[in-house]
């Protein structure tokens, strides 16, 4: 699943239409919207950090998340001397009030350059060389909590800059600045689909898990250890239908025992 | 190869940090207060790290040299490992660095000049014996050469102190920087190997066997002595046939005089390495090997373990005299 994350209604209005997502009202302390297929949800959040890390939570308690999925804060920033529509992801993140850093991993080719942001309490006009916004680091903080560090980014598009200060921005250049960068968002999105899905396949239940758990009693470490002897079954006996030869056992431990020895007893090779 | 590069704001203008960033003049560069900051974050995924390693460059203040455990010990009382570097180029599967850190960053300490002062005061305390100093425990000393200039900066110490010994650990081909100078008595490059099938499966990115055959071979003809280190071995069906024959490939080639000496391990990890690799790659083969759990440990189990160690010390008896064999007996 890939979770959008906007501040304001006109950051996210783009996004909404271009993904075709519709609200879910059944929840309401913040409006979600989701894609059909369930694969692209979208929080407004409100301004400022408390709101962002509200709603990031509220997220994760509403739908159910996991560790492959993708986590995006897009919205508009300001900056000193960025040409202002251009797009920039977020290699470092620093509070202002108490001066913490967290690093976004960038590990694959970004679609737009990167540069470092400082999340604010307060909206301020005194333009530095980096992004500043009021969210950033909510965000993050939040969200490296619940998913996979590789997998959170923070994308901002520039609104206003020494030139051209907050005065000039309003919700409708808001709105055209995100819809003029949404082949970009997609080429993120791209990069990181490749990654979440790693993560999917690594934490993957292995094969029968689910009808042995459902069949026999597992405690919770006996589980562990089935999860585990299911995987190693499938790299060392990969052409052994499992299911005859444990179908006689009464119970987990049993079941354990069984897949142990028969493990035990392969030829191990660790090449073809 | 390098797109990001963290830089501690302390050692931003160290002469080494400079000469590094010069030579990736279109990476991004990144701030920070102490690399640990972004090396140690939790939820970082040490697999899809791997995929695009950055560069953080730091400067190490405390254990700088530490002292290493006996059962690694090459015929010296007193033996200390040092680290100035964090991770590898290579991707081998059995490495305990996957379960050891978070982060597949490469971290590089440039003050290398604090890391040869602790190495002078520890000579210091062991007046007129030999001590070993081992390079290459939480990194391939050579993989990253061109860039840390490692060899450089260290050999001027040993050539001046030849009570102290260096062990250079690497299965890299980098060698151009030691084939270009005059060997030192008192260094050993120790190259470790797998036979070629295991390696080929497990050692992701690393030279192939030939290559790194070729390197010991140069570095013979220069004068330089080598270390063999097949640690860890790596247990399959046909591991007495794989291993007689890479013990012979390399020892019919190899000179026995200039080969300092020869040390073998079975594979094991601490048990929570161990569990972590597992998680990061739970389609590997290795990780579903015979295993057995002792003393926190994770290895294979004591018969094949012990009938392993025997076999290839059989073998390796042969071809070198005992003073030069270093077998790691430990337990898993
Ligand atoms: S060469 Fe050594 S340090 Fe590098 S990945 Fe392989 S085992 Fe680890």
């Amino acid at each position: 699943m890939i979770h959008l994350f906007c501040a304001l209604p006109c950051e996210a209005e783009p996004l909404i239409q271009h993904f075709k997502l519709s609200d879910i009202k059944e929840f309401d302390l913040f409006r979600i919207y989701q894609s059909k297929d369930k694969e692209i949800s979208l929080t407004t959040t409100g301004i400022g950090k408390l709101n962002m890390a509200a709603a990031v939570s509220y997220q994760h308690a509403c739908l159910k998340t996991s560790a492959g999925d993708i986590w995006l804060n897009i919205g508009v920033a300001g900056h000193a001397n960025i040409p202002l529509g251009e797009a920039r992801l977020v290699n470092k993140i620093t509070d202002e009030h108490d001066n913490a850093s967290w690093y976004p991993q960038i590990i694959f080719n970004s679609p737009c350059a990167s540069t470092n942001l400082i999340t604010l309490d307060n909206p301020s006009t005194e333009y530095q060389d980096a992004l500043f916004d009021m969210e950033a680091s909510a965000f993050y903080q939040l969200a490296i909590r619940l998913g996979t560090a590789e997998l959170i980014h923070c994308l901002k598009i520039i609104s206003d800059n020494t030139e051209q200060n907050t005065a000039t921005v309003n919700a409708d250049k808001v709105k055209k600045m995100i819809a003029a960068k949404i082949q970009t968002i997609e080429k993120l999105i791209g990069c990181l689909k490749p990654l979440s899905a790693e993560i999917h396949s690594i934490t993957a239940e292995p094969k029968h898990y689910q009808h042995f758990i459902e069949k026999w009693h597992f405690t919770k470490s006996e589980s562990l250890q089935l999860s585990r002897l299911l995987r190693q079954w499938s790299l060392c006996l990969p052409d052994v239908d499992i299911m005859p030869l444990v179908a006689e056992n009464k119970s987990g431990k049993t079941v354990l025992n069984t897949l142990r020895e028969s493990i035990n007893n392969s030829e191990f090779a660790i090449h073809d | 190869m390098i797109d990001t590069i963290y830089i501690e704001e302390e050692i931003a203008n160290h002469p080494r940090t400079l000469a590094i960033l010069k030579r990736f003049p279109e990476a991004t560069k990144i701030s920070c207060q102490r690399y640990g900051e972004v090396f140690n974050s939790k939820s970082q995924n040490f697999r899809l790290q791997k995929k695009q390693p950055a560069l953080i460059l730091a400067r190490k203040h405390k254990g700088l040299v530490l002292p290493s455990p006996k059962e690694y010990a090459i015929g010296a009382e007193h033996n200390y490992y040092f680290s100035h570097m964090l991770n590898c180029l290579y991707d081998c599967r059995y490495c305990f660095l996957q379960g050891k850190f978070q982060s597949a960053h490469y971290v590089l300490f440039v003050n290398y000049e604090d890391f040869i002062e602790e190495m002078q005061l520890i000579l210091n305390q062991h007046d007129e014996e030999a001590v070993h100093f081992f390079s290459g425990y939480d990194c391939d000393s050579l993989a990253l050469e061109p860039v840390t200039d490692f060899t450089n900066d260290f050999f001027p110490f040993f050539e001046k102190n030849t009570r102290a010994l260096l062990e250079i650990r690497t299965k890299s081909t980098q060698i151009r920087s030691l084939l270009k100078r005059s060997p030192i008595k008192n260094c050993v490059v120790a190259f470790s190997f797998t036979p070629d099938k295991i390696a080929r499966a497990l050692e992701n990115k690393a030279p192939d066997i030939n290559k790194r055959l070729q390197a010991i071979l140069d570095l013979q003809k220069a004068g330089w002595q080598i270390g063999l280190r097949f640690d860890p071995l790596i247990y399959t069906k046909d591991y007495a046939k794989e291993y007689s024959e890479l013990f012979n490939e390399i020892f019919s080639k190899i000179d026995p005089d200039l080969t300092h000496s020869i040390s073998l391990g079975g594979f094991r990890l601490p048990k929570d390495y161990f569990r972590k690799l597992e998680k990061l790659y739970p389609d590997e083969k290795l990780f579903a090997s015979p295993q057995a759990e002792e003393k926190n440990n994770i290895g294979y189990p004591a018969e094949i373990r012990h009938e392993m160690l025997d076999f290839c010390e059989n073998i390796i008896t042969q071809h070198v005299p005992a003073e030069k064999f270093f077998p790691c007996h430990e337990s898993v």
